[in-house]
């Protein structure tokens, strides 16, 4: 029986058994302020995000920034050819340090100065140098040049995030003692290493802002149930009925099966299918089985009844074929169905006449992602 | 509340402005919201966003001058507290302005002095 709120019906925890009743996230969860505070810090500050794409960052000092809730970090490419991760804060008073640098229009340095005061750090997060006004006590008729303390490079340098990678996908965690990131993604991560993506480049990102919970756009994207009505172009090349969404601890893996063979130089991997990976809580690889090349989205929620879509394509150069071009606008085509879609359930979500959906035998993707969201929240 | 335009578009929506890089429509029912987004965008990707519309007296009314200065002067009538960042970029848009041109441009008038920022993201001459 449907959970109106007019009925008072009582709302319960996602249930394990997706032939209950309760299967679905309570509405609330998607339209309420406090659950979008609180799941900065159980759900964007527990679990590995994605930041960026290493090929961004190649070069000793090259950087970008990412932000996950209300934390900046700086992603650098550090002297040892190692990708590290700082909050974007000074040790000396908490100033932010560099600009807004996207991935798309990476930065270089030599060091990370802070602009307020002069500290300045090496990519190793070192503290390297104070200006010489923190060595001597000149302006301080109360303190004696000798009895001014130095202050220790590592002891007091930048704040580390934690950052591990599958193939060239950087991630982030905040948490201080979280599961593995292999752990974390399991076969996703053999999976997406067997396969040649650092060999592709960034050719065209999108930033899209809807209306709408970014759950609510995950649930979207993790289920096919809506695909005949509405995406009508895109689906005359793909066997639904030979198609299944296959679930993991952390992902899922929707295998859309192409009805007729298409040309083995257009695809990176085996199957002669498109396999869309979701990877909780907000990131997820689009191998679509028609180009060579692959896309990411992220789902970066900005507040409960808003998320930014940023949406990345790689091929294997970063100037487009006519061909591409092509498939990245047909590929756009499909996010905007998805975006009218979703701000159309939105809307009706936030009426409050719906207290608790019901999900269908066919979105199990959708019942893993409510449950993991209910776990996060109950941790 | 802002929106890429999505095929239904709204119709009133009073500012509007999109993408030079991808295109993205903003609308928005205040001229800052759309300065919002220019941040929010700029921080993700490399671009800058040209108005579309902004249904504003204080726009319509604005001068046909080149300069942040004079602009800022007409608008300041408009205005109790200070002229919404958004609503100056608007009526600069009438000389060709980028939302990035006019917010450079009032960084460095604002850096020199030049101007005055009563409150967050408002603006009056000095
Ligand atoms: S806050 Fe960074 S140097 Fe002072
Ligand atoms: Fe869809």
């Amino acid at each position: 029986m449907t959970r109106w709120n007019a009925n008072n019906d009582e709302v319960a925890a996602v249930s394990p058994d997706i032939t209950d009743e309760t299967n679905a996230l309570p509405a609330e969860y998607f339209t309420s302020p406090d659950i979008h505070e609180l799941e900065k810090e159980k759900i964007f500050g527990q679990y590995w995000v994605y930041a960026g794409h290493a090929n961004a960052i190649t070069e000793t000092g090259a950087y970008f920034t990412r932000t996950i809730g209300d934390k900046q970090v700086i992603i650098v490419r550090d002297h040892d050819d190692e990708i590290r991760a700082f909050f974007n804060v000074c040790a000396h008073r908490g100033s932010k340090m560099v600009e807004d640098t996207p991935m798309t229009n990476p930065g270089n340095m030599g060091r990370i100065r802070c602009p307020y005061h002069m500290w300045s750090y090496d990519l190793d997060g070192d503290l390297e140098s104070t200006p010489k006004s923190f060595e001597e006590a000149g302006l301080n008729p109360d303190l004696d040049d000798e009895e001014v303390c130095s202050l220790d490079a590592s002891e007091n340098g930048l704040n580390e995030v934690q950052t591990d990678r599958i193939g060239p996908f950087v991630f982030l965690n905040f948490a201080d003692d979280p599961m593995p990131l292999a752990e974390q993604a399991g076969t996703l991560k053999t999976e997406l290493e067997d396969m040649p993506l650092e060999e592709y480049e960034h050719a065209a990102r999108y930033v899209s802002e809807v209306d709408c919970n970014w759950k609510t756009f995950a649930g979207n994207y993790s289920e096919c149930d809506h695909c005949h009505a509405n995406h009508q172009d895109w689906i005359t090349d793909i066997e639904l009925d030979e198609s299944n969404l296959e679930v993991n601890d952390y992902h899922w893996i929707l295998h859309y099966t192409h009805d007729e063979d298409v040309d083995d130089e257009l695809r990176i991997h085996e199957e002669k299918e498109a396999k869309f990976y979701y990877f909780w809580p907000n990131f997820t690889v689009n191998m679509y089985g028609t180009a060579d090349g692959y896309g990411t989205y992220i789902i970066d929620p900005i507040d409960e009844g808003r998320f930014q879509l940023i949406a990345d394509y790689y091929f294997s150069s970063a100037e487009m074929t006519d061909a591409e071009q092509e498939f990245v606008q047909t590929s756009r085509q499909l996010q905007e169905e998805d975006f009218e879609l979703v701000e159309r359930q939105y809307e009706g979500l936030q009426s409050g006449a719906l207290a608790q959906a019901q999900l269908g035998p066919n979105e199990h993707t959708v019942h893993k992602l409510h449950r993991l969201a209910q776990e996060a929240y109950e941790a | 509340m802002t929106s890429v335009s999505r095929t239904g578009q709204r119709e009133d929506v009073p500012f509007v402005a999109r993408s030079t890089e991808t295109g993205a429509r903003v609308e928005a029912s205040s001229a800052n919201e759309v300065i919002a987004f220019y941040r929010r965008q700029q921080e993700l990707l490399d671009t800058d966003l040209e108005w579309e519309f902004a249904d504003h007296p204080a726009v319509t009314e604005a001068p046909d001058a080149d300069s942040i200065d004079a602009v800022l002067r007409a608008l300041d009538d408009y205005f109790e507290s200070g002229v919404p960042l958004g609503v100056l970029a608007a009526a600069m848009s009438k000389q060709g302005w980028t939302v990035g041109d006019t917010l450079s441009e009032v960084y460095e008038l604002r850096m020199s002095g030049s101007l005055w920022e009563p409150r967050a993201d408002h603006l009056r001459p000095v």
